[in-house]
C-alpha cells in the first residue's frame, strides 16, 4: 500500500464533493466518471508492488460494470443521465464540445495504437500458481504417503518428549543451512544470496500465506517432489525447487519442516481442516 | 582519598579511547537470545564461525573471537565501534550470505546483538576496546577531471597488483591472496561496486582506503595517500562501475544484412544491445556449486537470413586453458568435506548457451538444468581450452549426448574478461527455429576451471528470452489510421442515431 497517493485521492474526492455541492452541482454521470478516474488512479498508484496492467484492466472492467449497475438501479437517475447525454449530442450550444469529443476520442485511440506498437516487446510472462493442488498421495522411498491424512511423525514429541523434539529441531536446522538457505535465506524470507538469479523467486516462509496456512504433509510433498513433481495443470512451472527425496531421508525432510515452523514461529495447519 | 580515586577512575572511563562500551548485562543477555536464534547457524554457537554452514560459504562467516571486522570506522588493525557492528548487522554484506537485518530486528535488538558479539573477544574489554573513530568527511562532488589523478594514485600504489589493470579483480597477485584464516580470498571487482562488502557510497570507498579491511589483504592507505589523493582515487574507482547491476530480462538480437564472419570478433556486435544477467551457483542437482567463480554474464546477439550469433562475456580472475571440461563430466553425488581439493589445471573454463531443442509448444520449456525426459535442450557448449564448440542434446543431467547441429566459436581472454562468440544456424536440426519477431527461451552456464567447476558443478542462469528484432519494422501509421477511423465511425453512428431520434420525436 502506498498510503500517500491513496490519501491524496480520498482528499481530492472530498474536496470535489464539498466544492460541487456549494458552487457547481454535478449530475450523477459526472460523479460516476470522477469515481471511475479515482479508482483507476488508486489501483495504478496506491498498491505496492504495482499491479500488472492486465489486472488493472480487469478490475476497471468490473468497476465500469458496477458503476453502470449503480446508475441503472434508480430509473429516474438513469433517465436523467440519458437525457443529459442526449442534450449534449443534440443541442447546438454544445456543438463545439461535441466536435472536440468527436475528434479527441479517435485521436486518443490512434495514440494508444502508436504507443502499443512502438513500446519494446515484452517477453512472455509465466503465471505463478501460489498453492498448486497436491495429488491425493505420493510415493516416497517406496512408501505411499497419503497427503490428506499424513502427519509429521515427530510432531507429537513436541509435547511428549521435549528433549527428543529439540534434537529433531537441531537436525532440521542442519538440513536447512546445508541445503535451503542459499535461496530461501537466513531469515527464511526467500532472499538468500542466490535468490536474485531465479525466476520465480524462492518462497518466503515468513509470509503468513505460505507455510502458516499449509499442512505439514503439503510441505512434505513440495520438498520431496520439488519442481519436477508439480502437477501438469497450469504449466509452465519455472520453479527451480529440487526434488529433495533424492538427497534427503524422510526423517530429514520431516525435521526440516519442524525447523521451518520453529524458526518462523508459525503453527502448521492441523490435519483434517478444510484446505 | 577514596573519593579522588573514584573521580579519577570515572574520568579515565569516560575519556575516549579508554572507556569500554560493552552494554548492560540485560542487553547482552537479550543479544544472546537473538544470536542463538538467528546468527549461530552460520557464525557458530561460540562465535567462532564453526557451524554446519561454514563449509559451504565463501566468504566464510565472520569469526567473532578474532575481533577482526572488515567494516570499521577505526584505524587499521583496531576493533570496530558498537556503531560499526550495528551497521554491519543492519546493512549486511552484499553478495554474501550475510543479509541485511534492518526491518527484521529492531534497532534495540541490533544494539543488544552488537554488545553480545563483543563478548566473543576479550579485546573489547581491554585497554583498546573502544578505539577512536577516524572521521570521514562528506564526499566532495564527483569530478571527471579528477580521474587522471585518480588513475595515477591507482598506479603509484600498485592497486592493479590485486585488483587488475582495469579493476576487474584479476591482478597478478589475485590468485595467491588469503585471508587471516588461510582461506583463499578474491579481490573486489571494482567494475561491480554493488558487490562491495563494506557498502559502496563514495564515503564508504574513501573509508575503506583509510581504514583498510581487517582480516583481509586490503591494507589501510591512511598514511601513504593524502586526503586529496584518496578522493581522487575514490573518483577513479567510482568511474569504473554503475551503482546497480541493472539485470536484463531478455536479449534483443539485431538483424544484419552481411554474413557473420567470426574473425571480426566483438566488433560484429557493435550496436546490438547488451543484457547483463545474473549467474548463481547450481544448487539443484549433485555437483552443487556453493560459490561460483562468475556472478554475471553479458549477452549480445545478431542474426542474418539463416544464422544467429551470440557474444558472451564475463569477468574471470584467471583463464584456465589447460585441462578440459564438458557438461557430462561426472561430479560427486555428495559434497566432499573440503570442497577446494581439486588441482588447478584439471578443468578448463567453459561456457554454454542453451535453448529448447524443439519448437516449443505454448510456453512450456525444458527443465532449465540440462533439459528433461519430455523436453530436450540444445546445448551450445564451448570448452575454452580448445577453442572449439559443439552442440549437445540434453535430456537431463544424466543424458547429455552429441547432436547433429554444427556451430562455430571463437574466444579470447583479456585483462580479466572472457569474450566468447558462438554462431549457429537459425534452423536447428533438432527442430527449433529462431524466428523473427518471436521470443525464444534461452539460458546460460559458465564454468570457472579455477573453482573446479565441471560437469554439473557450474554457474547457471534462469530462463531468459532472445527476441529477434525484425529487420524491417512496419510503420505504425496504417493501424493508427484504421483504429481511429473505426472509432470515428462508431461515434458518428451514435450521434447520428441520437439526432435522428430527436428530430423524429420533435416532428
Amino acid at each position: 500500500m502506498n498510503l500517500l497517493p491513496l490519501l491524496l485521492i480520498v482528499a481530492l474526492l472530498v474536496a470535489i464533493r464539498f466544492a460541487t455541492v456549494r458552487w457547481l452541482p454535478l449530475n450523477r454521470l459526472a460523479w460516476l466518471a470522477i469515481w471511475w478516474v479515482a479508482i483507476y488512479a488508486g489501483l495504478a498508484t496506491g498498491i505496492d508492488p504495482p499491479l500488472p496492467s492486465s489486472i488493472i484492466v480487469l478490475f476497471m472492467a468490473i468497476v465500469s460494470l458496477a458503476l453502470v449497475a449503480y446508475l441503472s438501479a434508480d430509473s429516474d437517475e438513469l433517465t436523467s443521465a440519458i437525457k443529459a447525454v442526449n442534450t449534449f449530442i443534440v443541442e447546438p450550444r454544445f456543438r463545439i464540445g461535441l466536435i472536440i469529443v468527436a475528434v479527441a476520442v479517435p485521436a486518443l485511440t490512434a495514440f494508444k495504437v502508436y504507443s502499443d506498437l512502438s513500446s519494446p516487446p515484452q517477453p512472455p510472462s509465466s503465471g505463478r500458481t501460489i498453492h498448486p493442488p497436491p495429488p491425493a498421495s505420493i510415493n516416497v522411498s517406496g512408501q505411499t504417503v497419503n497427503l490428506a491424512t499424513a502427519t509429521n511423525p515427530y510432531r507429537e514429541l513436541e509435547h511428549s518428549d521435549q528433549a527428543a523434539f529439540a534434537e529433531h529441531v537441531a537436525n532440521g536446522r542442519r538440513i536447512y543451512f546445508e541445503n535451503c538457505f542459499y535461496c530461501h535465506g537466513d531469515n527464511m524470507q526467500g532472499a538468500g544470496m542466490f535468490a536474485h538469479g531465479y525466476d520465480p523467486i524462492p518462497a518466503n516462509f515468513n509470509d503468513p500465506t505460505t507455510i502458516a496456512m499449509l499442512q505439514e504433509s503439503y510441505l512434505f510433498w513440495r520438498i520431496a517432489k520439488g519442481a519436477p513433481g508439480l502437477p501438469s495443470e497450469s504449466t509452465p512451472w519455472s520453479s527451480a525447487m529440487p526434488a529433495w527425496e533424492e538427497f534427503l531421508t524422510d526423517e530429514e525432510m520431516w525435521d526440516v519442516i519442524i525447523f521451518l515452523y520453529e524458526f518462523t514461529g508459525y503453527e502448521p495447519r492441523a490435519q483434517g481442516m478444510p484446505h | 582519598m577514596t573519593r579522588l580515586v573514584l573521580i579519577l577512575a570515572y574520568l579515565v572511563a569516560a575519556s575516549p579511547g579508554f572507556g569500554q562500551d560493552l552494554g548492560t548485562e540485560e542487553q547482552r543477555q537479550r543479544g544472546k537470545e537473538i544470536y542463538d536464534a538467528k546468527c549461530s547457524h552460520c557464525h557458530g554457537m561460540a562465535g567462532d564461525a564453526v557451524s554446519v554452514a561454514t563449509a559451504y560459504l565463501r566468504p566464510a562467516p565472520r569469526d567473532f573471537t578474532s575481533g577482526q571486522y572488515k567494516f570499521r570506522t577505526t584505524g587499521s588493525g583496531e576493533l570496530p565501534t558498537t556503531e560499526d557492528i550495528k551497521r554491519s548487522i543492519r546493512e549486511g554484506m552484499p553478495y554474501t550470505s550475510m543479509p541485511p537485518w534492518e526491518g527484521i530486528l529492531s534497532e534495540s535488538e541490533i544494539e543488544a546483538l552488537a554488545y553480545y558479539l563483543k563478548t566473543f573477544s576479550n579485546d573489547f574489554a581491554g585497554p583498546y576496546g573502544n578505539p577512536e573513530v577516524i572521521p570521514v568527511p562528506s564526499a566532495p562532488p564527483y569530478r571527471e577531471d579528477n580521474l587522471a589523478r585518480g588513475r595515477e594514485v591507482f598506479e603509484a600504489n600498485q592497486c592493479a597488483d590485486c585488483h587488475g589493470e582495469n579493476g576487474r579483480g584479476n591482478g597478478p597477485s589475485a590468485l595467491d591472496l588469503e585471508d587471516e584464516w588461510g582461506f583463499p580470498i578474491r579481490p573486489a571487482d571494482m567494475t561491480k561496486r554493488w558487490t562491495f562488502r563494506a557498502s559502496a557510497t563514495r564515503e564508504d570507498i574513501y573509508r575503506t582506503f583509510t581504514t583498510g579491511l581487517n582480516g583481509t589483504p586490503m591494507p589501510s592507505y591512511e598514511q601513504s595517500i593524502d586526503e586529496e589523493d584518496r578522493w581522487a582515487l575514490v573518483d577513479y574507482v567510482w568511474s569504473l562501475s554503475e551503482d546497480l547491476p541493472d539485470y536484463g530480462t531478455m536479449v534483443t538480437a539485431i538483424g544484419r544484412a552481411t554474413p557473420i564472419d567470426l574473425s571480426a570478433g566483438a566488433a560484429l556486435f557493435d550496436g546490438a544491445p547488451a543484457s547483463y544477467l545474473p549467474i548463481v551457483g547450481q544448487l539443484i542437482e549433485p555437483g552443487r556449486s556453493f560459490y561460483p567463480g562468475v556472478n554475471g554474464i553479458t549477452v549480445q546477439a545478431v542474426y542474418t537470413q539463416d544464422e544467429i550469433a551470440f557474444h558472451l562475456s564475463w569477468h574471470d580472475m584467471t583463464a584456465e586453458m589447460s585441462g578440459s571440461n564438458h557438461p557430462s563430466m561426472p561430479v560427486p553425488r555428495f559434497e566432499p568435506e573440503y570442497p577446494d581439493s581439486s588441482e588447478v589445471g584439471e578443468f578448463s573454463d567453459a561456457v554454454a548457451l542453451m535453448v529448447p531443442a524443439d519448437a516449443s509448444e505454448g510456453q512450456e520449456k525444458p527443465y532449465f538444468m540440462f533439459g528433461d525426459a519430455k523436453r530436450a535442450m540444445s546445448i551450445w557448449f564451448a570448452d575454452l581450452a580448445t577453442d572449439t564448440a559443439a552442440v549437445l542434446i540434453g535430456r537431463g543431467s544424466a543424458s547429455v549426448l552429441p547432436a547433429d547441429d554444427l556451430i562455430e566459436s571463437t574466444a579470447t581472454y583479456e585483462d580479466g574478461a572472457w569474450s566468447a562468440i558462438l554462431k549457429g544456424r537459425r534452423q536447428l536440426e533438432s527442430g527449433l527455429h529462431f524466428a523473427e519477431a518471436t521470443f525464444t527461451p534461452v539460458t546460460f552456464s559458465v564454468w570457472d576451471g579455477l573453482n573446479a567447476e565441471h560437469g554439473n558443478r557450474r554457474g547457471i542462469a534462469a530462463w531468459y528470452h532472445v527476441y529477434l528484432e525484425p529487420m524491417e519494422t512496419e510503420s505504425a501509421a496504417l493501424p493508427m489510421a484504421k483504429w481511429a477511423l473505426i472509432v470515428l465511425l462508431i461515434e458518428l453512428a451514435v450521434i447520428g442515431l441520437v439526432r435522428w431520434r430527436h428530430h423524429r420525436l420533435a416532428a
